[in-house]
This record gives C-alpha cells, sequence and structure tokens, in this order.
C-alpha cells in the first residue's frame, strides 16, 4: 500500500533500534531471575529474544527505506514507539503469568512504560523480585523516554509548550533534523537522571530498604511511576525517614531536568529561583498538603497532628507529582480533598519533567490569558504581551495552550463517559480518567489506593491504557496521527 | 482623561437602573391584579412589593438625573450586573411577605433561580399556592428572557464578549460603536415582538389542548424563557398528555434558537435564515441524535418496556436538558448515572447564541472544535496559515481567542464551585450537577437536586454559591467577573 511505504517504512529502521535496544535492557531482569532462581527465568528466556528479534528483523528490514527523518516520521515514531514496546513488554508478564489476559497485560505495560503506576496486578509481595524488577524499570525506562520526547521531540513537533524557552530559533519548525545539539542536550539530561537515581537507591538503601527494593523505588520514583514491590505501596515501610527521603526526590522529578542540568553544570542555584514554573509547583504542592492536613486534623480523620502531617504531606506529594505512591488510603478521607488531590496532579508537574498532567507552564499561561482578556474588556485596543519570566510569549503559542486545554477537558469528558457508560460509577469512571490521564496511578473510588484496576472490565482497561498513552503523548501527537490529513499527501 | 473615583462612575448608572427598577415594579401589578381578582392571601405582599419597587427606583432615578450622561461601555458592564442582583432582590419580597417561613437567601435563590430562567426551585407544595404567585414566578422567566435577548443582543457585543458579535452587520471592531444605537434599539423591539408573538402563541396552544389558562400562561412563560418553573411539584408530568408535551418540546426547540433567526424569518417570511445559520446543524443533531439514541438505550437496557413511552420520556427529557429549559416528565434522576449525565453536558453547549437559553452556547462550542482541528492540521503544515471559517465568513484570530479563554474560565468555575459545595458536605454527583445545572441556567440536576426534588435540601452557603452560580452563566462569566477586578475599578 502506497500510504504504508510513504509513511510507516521510512521509520521502521529507526523503530528497529529501539525495539531492539529495549529488548536488550530485558537482559536485567532476566539476570535477576538466574541469580535468586525465582522462577520467572524462562519468561525472560523467551521474551528477550522474540524481542531483540523482532527489533533486528525491522532494523534490517526498513534499512532499505530509510531516509531523512521529517516532523511527521518523529510523530509516528513516537506513537508506534509507545504503542508497541509495551506490547513487547507484556511478554515477560504474560510468559509468566498467563492468567492475566492480554487487556490487563498491556495495560500493565502500558502503566509501566507511561509512569503511570496504575496496576492490575496483587500479591505484589509475592511476585518474583525479577518481575517487580521489569515492572520498576519500565518505569525508568519511561521516564528516560519522556525526557528526550519533551526536550527533543516535541518542540520540533511544536507541541510541548517549552520550545519557547529553546535557545535556538523560535520558531519550532526551522530545526527539522536532530541536531547534534539536540543530542547533547538529550544525554546530558540522562546524566541528571541516573545520576539522580542513583544517590536515590544510595540513599533509600542507607535508610532501611533492601537494596532490590531501593532500586525498585528509585526507578519508580525518578520516572514518577508508583509501581511498588508491596500492595501496601511505601505504607509498607512505615518509615518517617524514608517517607521523606522519596517526598523530596518525587519533588525533584517534578522539576523541569534541563533546570536540573543547568544547575549541576554551571554549578549555579540561582537557576533554580529563575525557573518560572518551579514557585508555583512547590507553593500549590506544599501549601495544600499543609492544608489538606490541618482540615483533616481538624475533622478528626487523623487525632494527631503529627500524624496529619506525615501522612497528608506524604500523600499530596506523591499525588501531585504524578508519582502515585500512597502510605494510607486518601479513599477515605472526606471528598474534596480526594478531588483536590486529583485536581492537583492535573498540572503540578513542570514541562520537561518525568510527571504527567498538564504542566504547571500552561496553568501559568492560562491564568494570565485570562487575565489578559478580563483585561481587555476594559482596555480593548490595549496591546498587553504575555510574559512569563522575563520572555515574552508568542501569541501561537497561547493559542496552543488554549487549544491544549480544551481537548484536555474534551478528553476526559469523553472517556468519562466511556467508562461510566459501561457500568463504572461516575467516582471511579472519572477519578480513573484522571488518574490514568495525568499518569498518575491510583484514583479514588473502585480504583482508589487501597485497591487496584483489577475491577476494570477488558474494555475499560482498554479505555484507560488509551487514557495513559494519551496523556504521555501530551494529547496532540497521538491526536494528529488519528486525523486522515496526516495520512495523506 | 482624568479617572473618576470609583463612586463617580455609579451614577450616570442610576438614573437608568431606577427606570430600570420602575419597569420592573410595574410589572408586579400583573400578579397583583390577579391577586385581587381571585382574591387570595397575597395581595398584601404584592401591595408592599409594589411601592418599595417603584419606590427605590424613583429614588435612583431622581437621583442619578442631574449626572446623567452617555453610557459607555464599561457602564454597560456595570449596569447589566446591578440590574441582575438588584432585582431578584426586590422581586423576592412578595415571597418573603407572603410565605413567612422562607428565609432570605431560599428567596433570593428562588428570583434569581427565576430572573436569570434557570428553574431551579426550593419551594415544595407547589400545587396548593395561589395562581398569583405561580404567575409572578413565571413572570420572572419571562422578563428574564427578554433580558437575555437585550444582553445578548445589544449589550454584550459592545463588550466584545458573547461570541455573536461577528454577526453584526455593524462595524466588527466591537468598540466602535458604544453607544445605544437607534437600529440596536430596532433590532430590540423587533426580537420582543417574535418573543411576544411565540408567547401568545404558546399559551393558545396550551389552552386548547386542555391546560387552564393560568396553569397556560405559566407553562408558556415558562417554556419560552427556557425557565423550569411549574404550577406543580410534579413539574410537566403533572400534565401526562402526550399533544401537550409536544408543544413543549417545539416551543422550547423554537427558543432554543437564535432570536434573530426567527425575526428575519418572519419579516422576510422565508425560511432562508435557517438554511443558512451555522449553529442549527449540530442544534438539532445533538437533539434527535440524544432523543433516539437514548430512547433506544432506555427500552433495550429494560428501564422502560415500551418503546414508544421511552422515546417520549427520553425526547422531552433531551429537549428540556438540552435547551435548559428544566421542566420534567421522567424522573431521569433515576435512569442510568451516564444518561443523567449526558443531559447535563448537552445543557452546557446545545442552546444557540441569541436564544434565551443557557450553557456556552452551540456557537462557542463549534468554534472551539474548529480552533483544535486547525492546531492538529498546523501540526502538520506549520507554517500554513489556515483560517476558521464559520458559514461563509472568517472568525478573527481575537474572538477565537475570547472563546478559548470562555471556555477555561467555565471550566474553572465549574471545578472551583464544585469543590466549594463538596467541601461542604456535598456528595460529588449533587455537588457537581448543581454546580452545571446553575452555571448553565438548566433547573434540575442529579443525585440530591434532581427532577424529584427540590433545592430545599441545600445549606444557606450551598444555596448562596448556587445563586452566584446561576448570575456568573447568565452573565456569561466575563461581564460578571471583570468587575471583580481592580482593573475595572481603576479606569
Amino acid at each position: 500500500m502506497p500510504v504504508m511505504r510513504r509513511r510507516v517504512f521510512p521509520i521502521l529502521h529507526v523503530l528497529g533500534m529501539i525495539v531492539m535496544v529495549f529488548g536488550l535492557s530485558m537482559l536485567a531482569p532476566l539476570l535477576l531471575a538466574e541469580l535468586t532462581r525465582d522462577g520467572a527465568q524462562r519468561a525472560y528466556d523467551l521474551a528477550a529474544p522474540i524481542t531483540i528479534g523482532s527489533g533486528l528483523v525491522l532494523w534490517l528490514g526498513g534499512r532499505h527505506w530509510r531516509r531523512e527523518l521529517k516532523t511527521r516520521d518523529g510523530i509516528l515514531l513516537v506513537v508506534l514507539t509507545w504503542t508497541l514496546l509495551p506490547a513487547f513488554a507484556t511478554l515477560p508478564l504474560l510468559l509468566h503469568m498467563p492468567g492475566l489476559g492480554v487487556a490487563d497485560a498491556y495495560f500493565e505495560a502500558m502503566s509501566g512504560l507511561t509512569a503511570t503506576g496504575a496496576t492490575v496486578l496483587s500479591g505484589l509481595d509475592d511476585l518474583p523480585p525479577s518481575i517487580n524488577l521489569w515492572r520498576a524499570q519500565l518505569h525508568w525506562l519511561g521516564g528516560l523516554g519522556i525526557i528526550v520526547l519533551v526536550t527533543a521531540v516535541l518542540p520540533l513537533l511544536g507541541v510541548g509548550g517549552r520550545q519557547m524557552f529553546k535557545s535556538e530559533t523560535p520558531t519550532p519548525m526551522k530545526d527539522t533534523k536532530l541536531t547534534p545539539r539536540m543530542a547533547e542536550t538529550a544525554k546530558g539530561l540522562w546524566l541528571v537522571y541516573v545520576m539522580l537515581t542513583s544517590v536515590c537507591i544510595t540513599v533509600l538503601w542507607v535508610l532501611g530498604m533492601s537494596f532490590f527494593d531501593a532500586v525498585v523505588h528509585a526507578f519508580s520514583i525518578m520516572g514518577l511511576g508508583g509501581f511498588s514491590s508491596h500492595d501496601a505501596s511505601m505504607g509498607y515501610f512505615d518509615s518517617i525517614p524514608l517517607e521523606i527521603a522519596v517526598a523530596v526526590f518525587a519533588l525533584l522529578a517534578g522539576i523541569n531536568f534541563a533546570t536540573h542540568f543547568a544547575a549541576l553544570r554551571g554549578r549555579r542555584w540561582g537557576v533554580y529561583r529563575h525557573d518560572p514554573e518551579i514557585r508555583w509547583y512547590l507553593s500549590f504542592v506544599l501549601l495544600s498538603g499543609l492544608a489538606l492536613a490541618l482540615l483533616l486534623w481538624q475533622r478528626d480523620v487523623f487525632l494527631d497532628l503529627s500524624d496529619a502531617l506525615r501522612y497528608t504531606l506524604f500523600n499530596t506529594i506523591s499525588v501531585a507529582t504524578t508519582l502515585g505512591f500512597a502510605t494510607t488510603d486518601y479513599g477515605q478521607w472526606p471528598f474534596f480533598a480526594g478531588l483536590w488531590l486529583m485536581f492537583l496532579c492535573s498540572f503540578s508537574t513542570s514541562a520537561g519533567s518525568t510527571g504527567g498532567g498538564i504542566k504547571m507552564m500552561r496553568a501559568i499561561l492560562l491564568f494570565k490569558q485570562v487575565y489578559r482578556e478580563l483585561e481587555r474588556l476594559v482596555h480593548p485596543d490595549a496591546r498587553i504581551p504575555m510574559r512569563l519570566g522575563r520572555e515574552v510569549v508568542p501569541n501561537k503559542i497561547v493559542y496552543a495552550v488554549l487549544a491544549f486545554m480544551f481537548i484536555y477537558v474534551a478528553s476526559i469528558v469523553t472517556l468519562s463517559f466511556a467508562l461510566s457508560f459501561t457500568g463504572l460509577d461516575v467516582l471511579t469512571s472519572f477519578s480513573a480518567v484522571v488518574g490514568c490521564i495525568n499518569n498518575t496511578g491510583p484514583g479514588l473510588g473502585q480504583v482508589g489506593p487501597a485497591t487496584t484496576y483489577a475491577v476494570l472490565t477488558d474494555f475499560q482497561a482498554w479505555v484507560c491504557s488509551f487514557a495513559m498513552l494519551l496523556g504521555r503523548l501530551e494529547l496532540f501527537t497521538l491526536l494528529v496521527v488519528l486525523t486522515p490529513a496526516f495520512w495523506r499527501r | 482623561m482624568r479617572a473618576r473615583p470609583a463612586t463617580g462612575r455609579l451614577f450616570p448608572l442610576l438614573h437608568v437602573l431606577g427606570m430600570i427598577l420602575g419597569v420592573f415594579g410595574l410589572t408586579m401589578l400583573l400578579p397583583l391584579a390577579i391577586s385581587e381578582f381571585t382574591d387570595d392571601a397575597a395581595q398584601r405582599a404584592y401591595d408592599v412589593a409594589v411601592l418599595a419597587t417603584l419606590a427605590a427606583g424613583l429614588a435612583l432615578w431622581l437621583a442619578g438625573r442631574h449626572r446623567r450622561q452617555e453610557l459607555r461601555a464599561w457602564d454597560g458592564i456595570l449596569l447589566v450586573v446591578l440590574t441582575w442582583l438588584l432585582t431578584p432582590l426586590f422581586a423576592a419580597l412578595p415571597l418573603l411577605i407572603y410565605l413567612p417561613g422562607l428565609s432570605f437567601t431560599d428567596a433570593y435563590f428562588e428570583t434569581m433561580s427565576g430572573l436569570t430562567t434557570t428553574g431551579a426551585t426550593v419551594l415544595t407544595g407547589l400545587d396548593k399556592l395561589p395562581a398569583s404567585i405561580h404567575i409572578w414566578r413565571a413572570q420572572l422567566h419571562w422578563l428574564g428572557g427578554l433580558g437575555v435577548i437585550v444582553l445578548v443582543v445589544a449589550v454584550l457585543p459592545l463588550l466584545g464578549v458573547g461570541g455573536r458579535q461577528m454577526f453584526r452587520a455593524e462595524t466588527p471592531g466591537p468598540m466602535k460603536d458604544d453607544k445605544l444605537t437607534p437600529r440596536m434599539a430596532e433590532t430590540a423591539k423587533g426580537l420582543w415582538k417574535v418573543y411576544s408573538l411565540l408567547t401568545l402563541a404558546c399559551i393558545g396552544l396550551y389552552w386548547a389542548f386542555g391546560m387552564t389558562p393560568a396553569d397556560a400562561v405559566v407553562h408558556a412563560f415558562s417554556v419560552m424563557g427556557l425557565g423550569g418553573f411549574s404550577s406543580h411539584d410534579a413539574s410537566f408530568g403533572y400534565f401526562r398528555s402526550l399533544p401537550l408535551e409536544l408543544i413543549t418540546v417545539v416551543f422550547a426547540a423554537i427558543a432554543g434558537l437564535n432570536f434573530s433567526l426567527h425575526f428575519l424569518a418572519l419579516r422576510g417570511r422565508s425560511l432562508a435564515p435557517y438554511r443558512t445559520d451555522p449553529e442549527i446543524r449540530w442544534y438539532f443533531l445533538f437533539l434527535l441524535g440524544s432523543c433516539l439514541g437514548l430512547g433506544l438505550l432506555l427500552w433495550l437496557l429494560g428501564i422502560y418496556t415500551s418503546l414508544p413511552q421511552a422515546l417520549r420520556d427520553a425526547s422531552f427529557s433531551v429537549v428540556s436538558m438540552a435547551t435548559t429549559l428544566g421542566l420534567a416528565t421522567a424522573d431521569f434522576g433515576q435512569w442510568p448515572t451516564f444518561m443523567g449525565l449526558w443531559l447535563l453536558f448537552l445543557c452546557s453547549f446545545t442552546t444557540s447564541a441569541g436564544s434565551t437559553g443557557g450553557g456556552i452556547k452551540m456557537l462557542r462550542a463549534v468554534l472551539l472544535y474548529k480552533q483544535v482541528h486547525r492546531e492538529l492540521m498546523r501540526l502538520l503544515h506549520p507554517r500554513a496559515e489556515i483560517p476558521v471559517r464559520l458559514g461563509s465568513r472568517t472568525v478573527p484570530d481575537k474572538i477565537l481567542y475570547a472563546v478559548l479563554a470562555f471556555f477555561f474560565v467555565y471550566v474553572a468555575s465549574i471545578v472551583a464551585l464544585s469543590f466549594l459545595l463538596s467541601l461542604s458536605g456535598l456528595d460529588i454527583l449533587t455537588a457537581f450537577s448543581a454546580v452545571v445545572v446553575t452555571l448553565n441556567n438548566t433547573g434540575p440536576g442529579l443525585g440530591r437536586v434532581g427532577p424529584s426534588t427540590t433545592f430545599a435540601g441545600l445549606t444557606d452557603f450551598q444555596t448562596w454559591l448556587c445563586t452566584f452560580s446561576m448570575l456568573l452563566g447568565r452573565l456569561e462569566l466575563f461581564t460578571l467577573l471583570v468587575v471583580l477586578t481592580p482593573v475595572f475599578w481603576r479606569r
């Protein structure tokens, strides 16, 4: 088919490489399985070669059609990567747990790679360690992928909202190739990511986790995923020092990695002060945590103020950063508290972090735009520029952000309807969609922090998988592939 | 121009405001006449109310007479806000006097609900209330609908709000005309004529098909203003009459369309305006599709055993909710929740700009959708200049901006108000649906404010929030919000 030849074949080459590398990463849990003899070796023995082999086939086969990648190729590549890799990631899961079913396995894998952290599995404490490592590793790789996506790929496509911060040309389409500079930047960010992960592992280990748990949870935190090796999530450890450490690293991972990179490279801590998102991010999250703690203490949900502060702050930070660990069942808190947490996870994290949601920068731009509209009512002929930090934001970007907001709301409404239509109650439907589209993890109701997403039917699991993908790819990237115009000349 | 102090901006308005109140007080003469005629116990209530309102109107008119000047744009905004704040206040007087157990909070809610043509009520035992009270409540709907038409056609376009200003044949810049031109007065009068004609036709048909004259007037007022007050607790289900339901559906659907269309069609005696209107096809598509869809589903899911009955109830509920009317024949709160949510969804955007309905209006919904489609296309062709068209006209960017920002404020309002209601103890379904139906000026919601009950169960705080929500929605958000910004008062 000419469409296939034109659109799909040229990227198979690169796609094959990605799949191969992904298959190679399966060697880590394979090694662990062999070493600990945990019973899952066979799963990896089959999954790894299949994945690597498929990648090889795609790479070799695609070599014939390769050419310089254009914008549309980039979009399709991104979409196919995030659709295909979870498929391969299901292999170890399905091979080890054949009763899981394709819908649930794909959900789990997608949840891993989009760093969502919603799980359909229970009995995590009894799973072989290699399976838990694989799950957490998906989060970590997903986080890595996100960083590349947001800093290198999406700005090319004029999505992501961060492109105005590039010191390269402001119009997103001038650079249509992956320049050496971009590769440099990506490498630098990966370094920061790896460094922070190592520090996190060490800190968690020193504070009392087993080394294995430290790795699993550090992977989960840095990708802001949420998978744990324990059903009780972080509540399993019941340790204040650990909770503080997790909270700190989660907050760090919710900051733009480019900011970390700039700060570490130049040893200038002032960079953090100049980042326009950080102050709002930290204010919203920390103030919400404090306010909720006081409210919950006042309503006797917690009898002790110190308990209230400990549990509320942790869970607020966890949900707001879209991590998704839990130390208590906040589904039992008064409704508005749970709803506020869902609200926070929709916008708190910064663009360029591994978190989900519409991102703090878009939220800031939206508010500024509304204020500008109100001012226009009073001074209709004034030209009021939009500023973020010291830079002026071009109108084109404000437009895109407003349209993004509309699609975001429309998606939540549509997907909630789809779930509600098939039988889920309103609270569960809505919070499941919000939890998935923001790549947070647990929702409320029947998908709350005390339980799993196992209650979903196959259809509902597919809807949620779609929501996770949609959110991670920042909506437009996925939606444009579904328009006929994309496939036409 | 030197800045005037804040109080300085009020005086030019008082003159006009006084006139408005005066006219409003005069309209109270109708229920007063009925009260005298039927000799119910409410005469005293109207006597006091009429006097108070006329007196207040006179006082304001006199106070402002010497300082009157031409009203500018932002004076118009303040006038609109003050009108919709004060008239419910005076409208509450008859209710407060006649029903001594009614708190001020509830009375103000009721009259705000009347004048914003919402139709949410805190009153029970409607069947026992005298006809004059019912006429008064329904009259608020009718006057409110009148006010909306003037608002949308004449005032809001001046302010660059409302989205319809691009259809004005005058200059496209919203601030070029900042006086009420004779042409605008002409247009307003013409629309009032259409509105009145349709109301009379509706009254006539209701009466011919079996309603008492009082009921016919009450429900016709309610339908044309797309309000929702009824003289019966069971709302329209009281009548159990298919012909009456059909009349309601037809007139509600008509009232949900831009009244300019009706005016142009009647004046030119042609159907052409309807064919070229960009909102109509989506309006009917959503209405018909939802009627059929919900009807079939109700039957397939076994909630109704008879398909005709399912279609009948589904159609009435769909049209009533989508047009933000809010009369009910069936308790859709008992239907599967997603159906109730679909009705709430419809009431958010279905009605046309220039109708008496609420919501963000179909025009904005269409523009939003087209803007998103354009953004998707921009991803593929980043250097292309892709205009957004509506009908045959290109929509200027300025308007698209405003529509997008409007949508954001709309969503933010729903989120914020739902939170506040939830914070004060309401469950999520009730909180959310209460906000949606009041902001969209629809009427009954779901949960504890469903069609089988009233808003009486809300605490005072919650009632005030809903009152605010009704006002916010009717004034199309920005008109009210801008008055709350410091920038407005500095100029």
